[in-house]
């Protein structure tokens, strides 16, 4: 299958299954953002899949038990406008819900997890982040006139 | 990320050459799975044994990256496969591929989203390219192949039937034939169609033909005045003719 214009045989009642090789067809797992049921997985797909499609395409190519699915259009915008005042479309897309079988449950993890960089000892990194260091020591007030700023008095 | 797709091709091409048609990897079409509920599967008699051929079959962690790579700014990722490369492969190896790539394209497109989502840069996007790349590759070898094959067994290139015909207006263009479920005397539409010209036709044609050839000669013209301003503005870099 392909998504986009893709000219497919004439089927009539008799003909056998249309086999396809190379499917063009990709999915993307999305973030839900209204919260889910734990056993549902939100896709955006082609708009040309249907749930069949996706139902088969998560089976054998991932092997994932799906239970149901369920598919809607989200419509895209077409109210920005460009320097020139004409109207840019945001493109449609077709979300599938899918409900995993056999009790499984899914969470989106956080794909960005915030990790603490130590700077090798001679690089750019580490020599900035020592200058940045001394400037803001050298800054702070001193402590024994208990916050009172350096405007006032000799 | 390049060392866990060549690892899992590798894996995938090795063991081609055991079996007919592994069952864990045979993606030959999408059937619809519903309508035969109570289908028993035939299972061909081999004598050798069934191996499975993907590497991981975590189901849905494959939509996502290594988690080591999760929150990394650059991941880095090999080369892309050239046709050159592809052209070495056998038709089951290329099918494994693609499903590959596939499932890559899928894990790059949920984190370019996610990315999007949180605000953030994607990282490495370069590698999303490279996969587009290397599936558009691997369809063109295929297809030099069918049009190969097919040239030996019937003679035509291209696999849609199709001939030159005019239209009213003169012009000769190729007539890609579509599939109908009735023959095209009866098809209503079809026959209102004309694919001939009527002869008062016949001198917007060489008005036609003239200006295309007008067009060629300035083109050409233009060309070579560029040329002469070039050789008159910078003589030394002229490139030199071998006499």
């Amino acid at each position: 299958m392909a998504s986009g214009k893709v000219l497919y045989p004439l089927y009539q009642l008799g003909n056998p299954q249309l086999r396809i090789f190379r499917p063009n067809f990709f999915m993307t797992l999305v973030r839900p953002g209204v919260p889910q049921p734990e056993d549902t997985v939100q896709f955006r797909i082609s708009m040309q899949m249907t749930r069949v499609d996706v139902k088969n395409y998560l089976e054998k190519i991932y092997n994932v038990p799906v239970s149901v699915v369920r598919t809607r259009i989200q419509y895209g915008a077409n109210n920005k406008r460009n320097h020139k005042n004409q109207r840019v479309k945001k493109p449609d897309y077709k979300v599938a819900y899918v409900q995993l079988g056999q009790g499984q449950t899914f969470q989106f993890p956080n794909l960005f997890p915030e990790k603490e960089e130590t700077p090798e000892p001679g690089s750019i990194e580490d020599i900035q982040k020592q200058f940045m260091e001394k400037e803001r020591q050298r800054q702070t007030a001193d402590p024994r006139r208990g916050g009172v700023t350096d405007w006032f008095g000799l | 990320m390049a060392a866990a797709l060549c690892r899992r091709f590798f894996s995938a091409v090795r063991v081609s050459g055991v079996l007919q048609a592994p069952p864990g990897a045979c993606l030959s079409g999408l059937t619809l799975n519903l309508l035969h509920k109570n289908s028993t599967k035939v299972e061909p008699l081999y004598q050798c044994k069934f191996l499975h051929t993907t590497l991981s079959r975590k189901g849905l962690e494959e939509f996502f990256d290594d988690p080591k790579n999760w929150g990394e700014t650059v991941v880095k990722s090999g080369d892309e496969w050239h046709a050159k490369h592809l052209r070495n492969k056998s038709n089951e190896d290329l099918h494994k591929l693609w499903y590959v790539l596939l499932k890559e394209k899928n894990m790059l497109l949920t984190l370019e989203q996610e990315a999007k989502r949180q605000s953030l840069p994607m990282p490495s996007p370069e590698r999303l390219e490279k996969v587009e790349k290397s599936m558009g590759r691997i369809n063109l070898v295929i297809k030099e192949r069918e049009v190969a094959l097919r040239l030996l067994q019937t003679g035509h290139e291209n696999p849609r039937p199709g001939e030159w015909r005019n239209d009213f207006l003169g012009r000769t263009y190729w007539y890609n034939s579509k599939e109908w479920p009735i023959p095209w005397y009866l098809n209503k539409k079809y026959n209102r169609r004309k694919f001939f010209y009527l002869p008062h036709v016949k001198h917007f044609i060489r008005l036609r033909i003239e200006q295309h050839l007008k067009k060629q000669a300035r083109m050409k013209s233009l060309e070579k005045k560029k040329q002469f301003l070039l050789q008159k503005k910078f003589p030394h870099l002229a490139a030199q003719s071998q006499n």
